[in-house]
């Protein structure tokens, strides 16, 4: 699913890119689309390799700890899915009234914030031309953003992430 | 098998049916029938403009065969450089409105993506001939010759049609023009790009009101743009915008000055099961179109045709499923980018019968009042004399039944993106990539 969404992510980069050289100027609706469809995918990757990584962290204190785990298991996945929810429906983000707590809503607006638009564009893994000073700084940033919305690190989130990465990514 | 749908009255009846198609020498951008339908509007790729006109055979029998023929042809926009922003202009005609007619000569209103322009389309069938102090070719004659004194009269000669531009309507526009819309008052007209909406006076060029603007104030914070609008066909002072976020906006100009703050909102809550990575692409609306009769409103966006009732805006209507197959195929089409194509729609004269097109030279009509829907396509085949419109089907998946066409072999660079209707009769024009066709109902 991540490949997928990896896959998107370049095809609409590269699709960003050729705009540029196109007769008659940027068009303004079909950047802001791609850029869209590329945000919404980078997000879903991003979100499956933290959640990889974290889950590869935690395998070992996980099997102990189920008893524990069940008051959490009931919040975190709604949490999730609504938060996860923020990242790939953000038109709707000003409608939906969150009824989590407000770490979350917090994060979530944080994130729109920081979602840059078209004119700003920075592929995280294409090659740059120049030399960024601050690229750990953002990376750190925004896993830490994720961390946050994922409201802690129950492994058991990776397994709802997939089931709502599934129906998300349906038309693949 | 014949194709029959709408009632006695209006009815749509496409089999005996007599078509005709012409070559274009571009790929058509832009179809529009005038307002009486004799005359046929097609704007193309490269600039140019040609007119067809309706000919009847025998016009003394309103129901005879007619045939749509070259009328006009004339260069309206050229490729432009934009030497501040460095950028071409691209001379591709996106949209032709006629204004109605008020007397012998014929008008209409041609944009480009960044200059509209009206044309003026008269008939010349008389020339003045017996001038005192020139011949008939144009030489002068020698004065010494000339005796007598004659005064010069109109003769009849070979109908010529001439197209001459009477206004140009330039530097309005940052973005790209998407839609033109003339007012039902008759003098004025608005043109919509991405962001703005300006108002038009059409004797005046040199300036325009700003009546609709949804740019942010920091760019980084935009998330939709204007994809058509459109004026209400009665009501002059009410006009509607369709966003690239599925939503139609309604707005009165005798609210305020700058309508940004819309009269309604038409929006449908999204189907959290078709949730994906493309769901902003497919809802983005590509048309907006009222009915004839000012009552209804007909969005398309890229999988379906929504009609709305002006007077309901949580949700539409009646919803059409243009190609639904292609729901499942949405990462491919947006590999070949098609997922990103402008599929127009239109209304039959009376409201009854609403038509869009597809791929593989599909086209659709939706029947509202029998709530029947066919497939047909605009193909060689459909042209030749005494052939029946066959309906095509296209299997989703599964086993294919004989004469259902597989998903996979549609030809996805045969687009059907623009369709016109006659205003009052059941004749349709439907435009391939490099042909136009034109379908008319023959009634024995």
């Amino acid at each position: 699913m991540d490949v997928e969404a990896k896959r998107i992510m370049a095809l609409s980069i590269s699709k960003l890119y050729s705009l540029r050289t196109q007769r008659g100027g940027l068009r303004l609706h079909r950047s802001l689309l791609l850029s869209m469809t590329m945000r919404a995918a980078r997000d879903i990757y991003h979100t499956v390799q933290l959640l990889k990584d974290t889950e590869e962290e935690q395998v070992v204190p996980c099997a102990p700890d189920a008893a524990t785990e069940e008051p959490m298991e009931t919040d975190s996945p709604q949490t999730l899915i609504q938060t996860s929810k923020e990242v790939a429906m953000k038109p709707h983000e000003p409608k939906e009234t969150l009824d989590e707590d407000k770490e979350n809503r917090y994060a979530s607006e944080r994130q729109s914030r920081k979602r840059r638009g078209k004119t700003a564009l920075e592929p995280d893994f294409l090659p740059l031309k120049k030399a960024r000073m601050d690229t750990d700084e953002e990376k750190q940033h925004l896993q830490s953003e994720v961390l946050r919305t994922n409201n802690g690190n129950s492994c058991r989130q990776a397994e709802t992430l997939t089931a709502f990465a599934n129906r998300a990514i349906v038309a693949c | 098998m014949s194709v029959s749908f709408g009632g006695d009255e209006g009815g749509v009846n496409l089999t005996n049916f007599v078509c005709t198609s012409h070559h274009t020498a571009d790929i058509i951008s832009t179809v529009e029938f005038n307002h009486s339908g004799e005359l046929l509007a097609t704007g193309d790729k490269g600039g140019r403009v040609v007119i067809f006109q309706q000919e009847t055979e025998n016009k003394s029998q309103p129901q005879c065969r007619s045939e749509y023929n070259v009328y006009s042809t004339f260069q309206s926009h050229e490729p432009e450089f934009d030497y501040l922003k460095s950028l071409e202009i691209e001379e591709k005609i996106n949209k032709i409105r006629w204004l109605p007619q008020k007397n012998a000569a014929q008008f209409l209103l041609s944009t480009n993506d960044k200059t509209i322009k009206l044309w003026k389309i008269s008939e010349r069938d008389k020339r003045p001939e017996g001038y005192n102090l020139k011949e008939e070719d144009g030489r002068y004659r020698d004065a010494s010759t000339i005796t007598t004194l004659r005064v010069p009269v109109f003769r009849p000669m070979d109908l010529m049609v001439e197209a001459s531009p009477r206004r140009v309507f330039a530097n309005a526009h940052t973005y790209h023009i998407n839609s033109i819309s003339v007012n039902s008052d008759n003098e004025t007209y608005l043109s919509a790009d991405d962001l703005r909406i300006n108002l038009w006076h059409l004797e005046i060029t040199d300036r325009s009101f700003n009546i609709v603007d949804i740019k942010p104030a920091n760019m980084e914070e935009l998330t939709e743009v204007i994809t058509a609008a459109e004026f209400h066909p009665h009501q002059c002072n009410t006009f509607v915008y369709s966003s690239s976020k599925g939503t139609i906006r309604l707005c009165d100009m005798r609210a305020s000055a700058l309508c940004d703050k819309h009269s309604k909102l038409f929006e449908e809550p999204e189907d959290p099961s078709n949730r994906s990575f493309f769901s902003e692409i497919i809802s983005s609306i590509s048309d907006v179109k009222f009915s004839h009769n000012g009552r209804y409103m007909m969005t398309r966006d890229y999988l379906s045709v929504k009609i709305w009732d002006l007077n309901m805006e949580n949700r539409p209507v009646e919803t059409y499923q243009v190609h639904e197959y292609l729901r499942s195929k949405l990462c491919s089409l947006y590999e070949n980018d098609c997922i990103f194509d402008k599929f127009e729609c239109c209304w039959n004269g009376n409201d009854s019968v609403v038509m869009t097109g597809s791929y593989n030279n599909f086209f659709r009509m939706l029947d509202r009042t029998q709530r029947r829907d066919v497939t047909l396509e605009a193909s060689r085949e459909s042209c030749k004399p005494r052939q029946v419109l066959k309906p095509r089907r296209v299997c989703a998946g599964g086993k294919r039944k004989k004469d259902e066409i597989s998903v996979d072999s549609l030809d996805f660079n045969k687009k059907i993106l623009h369709t016109a209707w006659h205003p009052q009769e059941n004749i349709i024009a439907v435009a391939t990539t490099n042909n136009l066709y034109i379908f008319q109902e023959k009634v024995n």
